[in-house]
């Protein structure tokens, strides 16, 4: 009897743990932690928040003179513009599908990097090759591409010289659209790989290395160690990455697609970015602009709050 | 590391130092490119095209830039807002990060949701612009480093990092008699190195290459970081801004003096990360759960 | 809370700029009444304005925002200068040209633009003929009459600057007409070829410059033509002039048309696919940069460039360092097939400034501003902006300018100011360049022949609200239809398709009306 009161009564704390005083004890309990949020709380209301009443210049014809509160109301007459654009379609697919690129291609190669970083032995090695494998990271687009035009070009390229000595027809890397999806991969997985790496680099020191002896002494070989003990500890960092990388599934680095874009291959090349520099901000058209990139940061939040319940459900921390 | 003698053992090591030598040296080519090219003169650069040994050595890329104090004065804008920023950024983030990881503290999700939200949208640069202005900090050093305090990536880094301490070393400190603060400053900071390296890298990258602020913010060139100037240099000269309004007036500049500026540029922010690595040494600490 | 505060903010800064404009105003005063009537007090109120200039003014403090086109900003060796020989105390804000117009909108959106506003370049014009239809900017063109040297600015080019037939700016000029052909003389002389007068003889020179080793290495590692990816700079517009091809726009059957739909350009577009698919160009010309461009000349590569003239300065200097027996030469009165001589022109400016009312608040304080610039447009401070002082950047020979030896001194501390200079040779006074080097010496030549040539844009004074909104998207699919014509890709019939669907998506607008415009 007395045994059901008190299960009845932990059951009724379970299941309204937001009862008034619960709360106010835990609210009191973690004082210091509010404070130590605080801070950082202020920051995103004043630089963030305060802010986000531009967003309102999507449904505008928005004149930096005029200012927002006296610039005309058009409402979604930019959304409707972007969708009803002959290419709309195209540039889409376009920027989508190097997403998917980015997401098959170019996601898995830090952790496999990181991975393989871990099991080199001498630290000399493995801190130069880290080095190394960092550094295109601080190299601009512009010099990288300029860069890879040097060695890709018809006209006296390396890789073509090559190509030609082997017998085959030139390819033409900067202009064909057949070319164009995987020069862009390349370059990317050149760029970031190395500079990926270090957040699983990070994440796999925290992991306690008696795991490993225990493994070993159960008889595992380097790569079930790898698969059962490294893998798993980072699970929660790849994760979070990926939502986050969701999130910018129509958000694709401007500066780099713009280089590589010419005629030529500007079926494939277009993408929402460069769409909208030319149609929207080279003629000054701030409220297109904008309203384009509301369209994408909308796409983005409802996909990353779709990829977080989804990590939720199946175990792991989210975003959020 | 443990060590596996084993033959499967070994051809793995091999394999592995292989391939990864062969990455290492292929990702390593531009920026040998762009070291050879800043040593040596602008003709062999124009000849070569794919410099990677210089024939020709010559340091007057150098000399130019040194000659003025302009690089110099840059250079001190762009370490001490680096310095400070960083400093300042992983001071408010972690507090935040930390405070956001206790898996008790009501309104969590809330907050972390908008703090994602923030990542997804945003007010644009004229009101952003407009609320730097009211705040009274155009022109002022400060508005390169209060307006991007935290990055929203970076605090969701931290976080989960903080998260993932076993929460057995909480409570055997609140035990202890230590508050929230001693708790965090005492235990798991230091716990949370590689953590802290990592995004202290991440915030001093990002404040190195402050350059679309300092345009915006500021108004007295003498305060101008060093990633303006090298853009200046290298962005004319590739000739992308063909509004070619200045056809045949002002000469793309050296080859080599480009190359020069951005070796000058990178460089200091190069070797952070090596320096950070001796803080990535692992597990020692992890002893403590079992003591 | 926003809201409330900018309205707040910008009175702020108005009553603190009257305060000033209060206090400028006084020395003006005496001025002031004799101009309302300007035609009859012509004389006598500009006489009045120089000497009260000189003799009572504190003077006037102007601020002035411009693009930075070098590295560094100029330390105040020739702004002290100028200040003295104009009676100013100037504030120089330079921002770096590549983002400049965010930072102009920006400064815009806050009211925080200074009194003298340089733009970028024409598209920035077209993108701010809004605002000052809007009365954002002083209308000018009333008060240049006042000064003697404002007078004296090109009534064209003030025409295609004016907006609804009002001026606004005061222009910064440029020749009219500075493309041409730049070539290895030395690989011509070898192969016995003349200098190219018609677009057979181009065609030709870049033929043997590819197949008959002109640099005699017995390798076969030359090309004619250095092409890059610029329709407009490069070589395919200037060739166009050369085939007749109308500059932009032109007349045919009475209507105003573009210059796509016109049969000369579909003649160059045969022109450049011949000499691509023949390989005596670059094969990758559409994704070539200027460096690149300029790197296949200067290594000895190539042996034409088609381009500005004047570039011919820096390719010989470099490409003389890498091939010292390398000479150079240019051309630009090349005819087509109807033997007739053209050269498409630019409207005569690359920039103009505005004078915002938010900055400058009475007309007198506007005087004051112009006054700066007429003292601008003076041979001494003209040649102080462009070439520096005398004796130390530069020095005169046969009444022409020489930039001396310290090349770098030249560029930190002048090179800033150059792009700054109201009008040009003809209207200012300053002193034309001496060169040395005998192709620039007869670039500069034809450059001034181009100017009888010139073959102009109707449409430059004119404007199109669709074009405005969306004509340089529109021009893309121009753009790309005309690459990939070259490139084979697509045929005749193609390359039509592509204008109709140009027409279709806006471009019969845009005909519809700038012909509307033009009519007027």
């Amino acid at each position: 009897m007395e045994e059901a009161v008190v299960l009845e009564k932990k059951l009724q704390s379970a299941r309204s743990p937001k009862s008034s005083s619960e709360l106010k004890r835990r609210l009191w309990k973690n004082k210091l932690l509010y404070i130590m949020i605080l801070p950082g709380l202020l920051y995103f209301v004043v630089f963030k928040y305060l802010p986000m009443y531009g967003l309102i210049i999507s449904f505008q014809n928005y004149k930096p003179y005029k200012g927002i509160s006296g610039s005309d109301w058009v409402g979604f007459e930019h959304f409707k513009r972007l969708f009803t654009e002959p290419d709309f379609l195209n540039i889409l697919t376009n920027t989508l599908i190097l997403f998917g690129m980015n997401l098959l291609f170019f996601f898995p190669i830090p952790i496999v990097l990181a991975l393989m970083l871990n099991e080199v032995r001498s630290s000399a090695f493995k801190r130069t090759i880290q080095t190394m494998v960092y550094i295109p990271h601080f190299m601009s687009w512009v010099i990288i591409v300029s860069i890879s035009y040097v060695m890709l070009t018809m006209d006296g390229g390396i890789i073509n010289e090559l190509v030609s000595m082997l017998g085959m027809n030139k390819i033409n890397f900067l202009l064909s659209p057949e070319w164009f999806r995987p020069t862009y991969i390349m370059q990317v997985i050149w760029r970031e790989a190395g500079w990926g790496t270090i957040i699983y680099l990070a994440a796999i020191a925290s992991i306690d290395p008696t795991q490993y002896e225990a493994a070993r002494i159960d008889g595992a070989g380097r790569l079930r160690q790898v698969w059962h003990i490294t893998l798993p500890a980072i699970r929660s960092v790849i994760i979070i990455l990926l939502i986050l990388k969701i999130g910018d599934v129509l958000e694709l680095g401007f500066e780099h697609v713009y280089l590589l874009l010419n005629s030529m291959n500007r079926s494939v090349a277009e993408i929402i970015d460069t769409y909208v520099y030319t149609a929207g901000l080279q003629q000054g058209q701030f409220s297109y602009s904008a309203a384009v990139g509301f369209f994408k940061s909308f796409i983005g939040l409802v996909l990353v709050m779709l990829a977080n319940k989804l990590a939720k459900k199946m175990g792991e921390d989210g975003v959020y | 590391m443990v060590e596996d003698r084993s033959l499967s053992g070994r051809t793995f090591s091999i394999v592995n130092y292989v391939l990864l030598a062969i990455i290492g040296i292929v990702t390593m080519l531009p920026f040998v490119h762009v070291l050879a090219g800043s040593f040596t003169t602008s003709a062999e650069m124009a000849i070569k095209k794919f410099v990677l040994i210089p024939t020709e050595w010559s340091l007057d890329a150098y000399r130019f830039i040194f000659s003025t104090d302009t690089l110099f004065r840059a250079m001190t804008v762009s370490i001490g807002v680096t310095l400070f920023g960083t400093l300042f950024s992983m001071f408010i983030t972690s507090l935040m990060a930390y405070g956001l990881s206790r898996k008790d503290l009501d309104g969590r999700r809330f907050f972390m949701f908008m703090v994602v939200f923030t990542m997804l949208f945003s007010g644009g640069l004229i009101p952003t612009f407009l609320v730097v202005k009211e705040l009274g900090l155009i022109d002022t050093y400060a508005s390169l480093v209060l307006p991007v305090t935290i990055s929203a990536f970076n605090l969701i880094i931290l976080r989960n990092f903080f998260q993932n301490i076993p929460e057995g070393l909480e409570e055997s400190a609140k035990i202890d008699g230590c508050n929230d603060f001693g708790i965090l400053f005492r235990i798991v900071l230091p716990l949370s190195l590689p953590a802290i390296a990592t995004v202290s890298l991440f915030y001093a990258v990002t404040y190195w290459n402050t350059y679309m602020h300092a345009i915006l913010y500021l108004d007295s060139s003498y305060k101008w970081p060093i990633q303006v100037l090298l853009r200046q240099i290298v962005v004319l000269a590739s000739g992308m801004d063909s509004g070619a309004s200045f056809d045949g007036e002002v000469p793309p500049p050296d080859q080599s003096v480009k190359m020069a500026v951005i070796v000058v540029a990178t460089l200091p922010i190069l070797c952070v990360y090596p320096f950070l690595q001796k803080h990535f040494a692992k597990g020692a600490l992890l002893g403590s759960i079992k003591g | 809370m926003k809201k409330k505060s900018v309205p707040l903010l910008l009175s702020v800064m108005m009553i603190s700029t009257l305060m000033l404009a209060a206090c400028s105003s006084d020395g003006g005063k005496t001025t002031n009444t004799g101009s309302t009537g300007t035609e009859g007090n012509k004389p006598a109120a500009s006489e009045g304005t120089k000497e009260e200039a000189s003799e009572n003014e504190a003077p006037a403090e102007i601020t002035i925002m411009l693009p930075l086109n070098i590295a560094e900003t100029p330390p105040d060796t020739i702004k002290n200068e100028l200040e003295k020989l104009t009676n100013t105390k100037l504030t120089y804000n330079f921002f770096p040209a590549d983002t400049y117009e965010e930072k102009l909108n920006a400064s815009f959106a806050t009211g925080s633009l200074p009194q003298v506003t340089y733009l970028k370049n024409q598209a920035t014009f077209l993108n701010l003929k809004e605002a000052i239809r809007d009365g954002e900017f002083w209308e000018i063109g009333p008060y240049l009459s006042e000064y003697e040297n404002l007078s004296k600015l090109k009534e064209q080019v003030l025409n295609n600057t004016k907006v609804d037939g009002k001026l606004y700016t005061l222009y910064i000029g440029r020749p009219l007409a500075r493309q041409g052909v730049i070539y290895r003389k030395d690989w011509a002389d070898k192969l016995g070829l003349p200098e190219p007068k018609t677009t057979e003889e181009l065609f030709e020179m870049m033929k043997q410059f590819t197949e008959n080793d002109p640099d005699g290495d017995g390798q076969k590692n030359t090309v004619g033509l250095a092409d890059r990816n610029d329709l407009v700079y490069g070589a395919f517009k200037t060739l166009s002039s050369y085939f007749q091809t109308p500059n932009n726009w032109g007349e045919k059957d009475g209507q105003l048309l573009p210059e796509f739909m016109f049969d000369e350009y579909v003649q160059t577009m045969d022109y450049v696919k011949k000499i691509r698919e023949a390989g005596y160009m670059n094969q990758d010309f559409a994704a070539t940069s200027k460096t690149d461009q300029i790197n296949l000349f200067t290594s000895g590569k190539a042996g034409v460039y088609i381009g500005s003239m004047q570039d011919v300065s820096t390719l010989d200097k470099d490409l003389t360092k890498n091939v010292p027996t390398a000479v150079t030469d240019v051309n630009s009165l090349i005819t087509g097939p109807s033997g007739k001589y053209g050269i498409w022109a630019l409207p005569g400016y690359n920039n103009v400034v505005v004078f915002p009312k938010s900055a400058i608040k009475d007309e007198a304080e506007l005087k004051k501003v112009l006054a700066f610039f007429d003292k601008q447009m003076t041979p001494e401070a003209s040649n102080l902006m462009f070439w520096g002082i005398e004796g130390t950047h530069y020095e005169v020979i046969d009444g022409k300018a020489k930039e001396m030896d310290d090349k770098d001194k030249i560029e930190r501390e002048v090179k800033g100011f150059k792009d700054s200079v109201i009008g040009e040779v003809e209207t200012n006074g300053r002193y034309d360049g001496y060169y040395s080097l005998p192709s620039r010496i007869k670039a500069e030549e034809l450059i001034i022949t181009n100017e009888q040539h010139a073959i102009h844009d109707p449409t430059a004074p004119l404007d199109s609200a669709t074009y405005t909104e969306k004509g340089l998207q529109l021009q893309d699919i121009i753009t790309d239809a005309t690459y990939k014509y070259i490139y084979g890709q697509i045929d005749k019939a193609g390359f039509d398709q592509a204008i109709e669907t140009w027409k279709s998506r806006g471009g019969s607008q845009i005909i519809e009306e700038f012909n509307a415009a033009y009519k007027k």
